[in-house]
């Protein structure tokens, strides 16, 4: 059946398509959680290859530094010029740099490290391994008795957890200084009143919600990355499937997992 | 060509083979692939598996090094130890030559210096010395198939898969990797399976030949038999004729 009578016969049965993308969501899930124990057994036994590891901790972390500063810095001062003026309205400029850190130590720190790793690292993990099962260089390692997993994801895996955290704290930390630009420049506020409200406003388990969401990105953007990957046959345009299926499955999950994470550890009790 | 090659015999004088494939079936979907495939593969010995696209040769292949499972049958390997040349060399692009061929030396836990001690002899059996920090893509094709068989015998593999080992280069590179076939045979005295289509690689390198058509095995023989067989299959096939059971299935 051609692309387009497929496409004619899925308009008039929505309520089919509709299962079978659950029932791909569920194999995808299912698929990752696999790949996830598979991830956590080699490391538990030590088997990491740690040259593999710095490699890619350069790749994941060093190389996404300027994409990552980039989008901190224009968020942090799109959030603090909007904050800025609504305190300033109420004549709680004092209060802007507590509120500006309590966004970015909370949500916004991790949120856009894990976006923009998701879009940056996420997407070139998914390809390189679609590419590499295309081109059989996954057999090849499967014939030389290499695990791919151990091989491929847990230098990724382990790498992307000692990346994300240090990217969000670098994340946190840039909108922090977006922000106080924006309180000097924009509400007259000093220095030293925007941080005197920072730490007043800022608590230790701010920090603990902060690194436990920097590692759930993590973990989500990797596992899904390569279940993805290790997953997907065909030819150069499954590649292109791949990528678009990485980022838009990562960046949900991301979202999800995001909001459980605040409200478990924020719910008013 | 006639080749001569070492065999090992058991206690009893028979020879006892490498591989040995019983009744192998396979289906895709609705389709059969394989239908009661059966063969052996003696020590020293090179076994072409000949056919036109889509016979079912490299589904073969992939069952016999696990890549693929097949529905029935069975298939015994007496050496743990496989090499593959891939058609498409299947060399990681983000490693060395060196890096590539380390890969596979992994499970062996060597120190770095014997290590090095065999990869750098693999790769003078290759002619590939002096290339061994480039990335495959720097390579030409030739060189890539080199690497690959490079890659293949570094661990003295015992059965040797080669796919499509010649295919997409030209005449002069494509002796050069029969001639790299038979000298490993020589070497290694190692079972070897080759899937192809080249007519020069199958008699230049080949002890055995079977013709796959439709998944069966249609016709067995040598390379000299296989040119003056009255098989209308291997007659086809040989002469690369238009007319014959070969083509009559698939118009």
């Amino acid at each position: 059946m051609t692309t387009s009578a497929r496409s004619r016969n899925n308009i008039l049965r929505p309520f089919d398509v509709m299962f079978e993308q659950f029932g791909k969501c569920c194999q995808l899930i299912g698929q990752c959680l696999i790949l996830l124990c598979r991830t956590i057994g080699y490391i538990l036994r030590g088997d990491i290859d740690k040259t593999e590891t710095w490699r890619q901790c350069y790749r994941i972390g060093v190389q996404s530094w300027f994409v990552v500063a980039i989008t901190a810095l224009f968020t942090g001062f799109a959030m603090s010029l909007q904050i800025s003026r609504e305190l300033v309205m109420f004549g709680a400029d004092t209060a802007i740099g507590g509120v500006v850190s309590l966004a970015l130590v909370r949500e916004i720190g991790p949120i856009t490290a894990g976006i923009m790793v998701a879009g940056r690292v996420g997407s070139s993990v998914a390809a390189e391994l679609t590419t590499m099962m295309i081109t059989e260089q996954i057999d090849a390692l499967k014939v030389m008795r290499v695990d791919p997993v151990q091989f491929l994801v847990v230098p990724r895996f382990v790498a992307a957890m000692l990346m994300m955290p240090a990217l969000s704290v670098y994340a946190m930390a840039l909108g922090l200084i977006a922000g106080i630009i924006i309180a000097y420049t924009a509400a007259n506020v000093p220095v030293a009143t925007f941080l005197d409200s920072v730490k007043q406003t800022i608590l230790d388990r701010d920090f603990g919600t902060h690194f436990l969401k920097a590692w759930l990105n993590a973990i989500i953007i990797i596992i899904v990355s390569c279940a993805i990957g290790l997953r997907t046959r065909g030819g150069a345009e499954d590649v292109g499937i791949a990528t678009t299926r990485t980022i838009v499955w990562a960046m949900t999950l991301l979202f999800i997992f995001n909001y459980l994470v605040t409200a478990v550890t924020y719910a008013p009790r | 060509m006639v080749r001569q090659r070492q065999t090992s015999l058991t206690r009893d004088g028979s020879i006892e083979p490498m591989v040995e494939v019983r009744n192998l079936e396979k289906w895709f979907g609705e389709k059969r692939i394989l239908k009661d495939v059966s063969f052996d593969v003696y020590p020293g010995e090179i076994l072409g598996l000949v056919g036109k696209s889509g016979c079912g040769k490299s589904t073969i292949l992939k069952i016999l090094c696990g890549l693929l499972q097949a529905d029935s049958g069975s298939v015994s390997m007496h050496s743990e130890e496989v090499g593959l040349v891939f058609q498409g060399s299947a060399l990681l692009n983000s490693y060395t030559v060196k890096q590539n061929l380390a890969i596979a030396l992994r499970r062996r836990k060597l120190n770095k210096k014997d290590e090095e001690r065999i990869i750098y002899e693999k790769l003078e059996l290759v002619g590939l010395r002096g290339l061994e920090d480039s990335y495959p893509t720097q390579l030409s094709g030739g060189q890539q198939k080199r690497t690959s068989f490079a890659r293949a015998i570094v661990n003295d593999p015992k059965i040797i898969f080669y796919d499509e080992p010649t295919t997409g280069l030209d005449p002069v590179i494509s002796t050069v990797i029969e001639d790299y076939m038979n000298d490993l045979e020589g070497r290694l005295n190692a079972a070897s399976i080759v899937v192809t289509h080249q007519l020069s690689t199958w008699t230049r390198t080949a002890d055995r030949i079977i013709l796959l058509h439709d998944g069966e095995i249609k016709w067995e023989g040598d390379p000299e038999g296989a040119m003056i067989s009255e098989n209308p299959y291997i007659k086809q096939f040989a002469y690369a004729k238009r007319e014959g059971p070969l083509l009559d299935s698939a118009v």
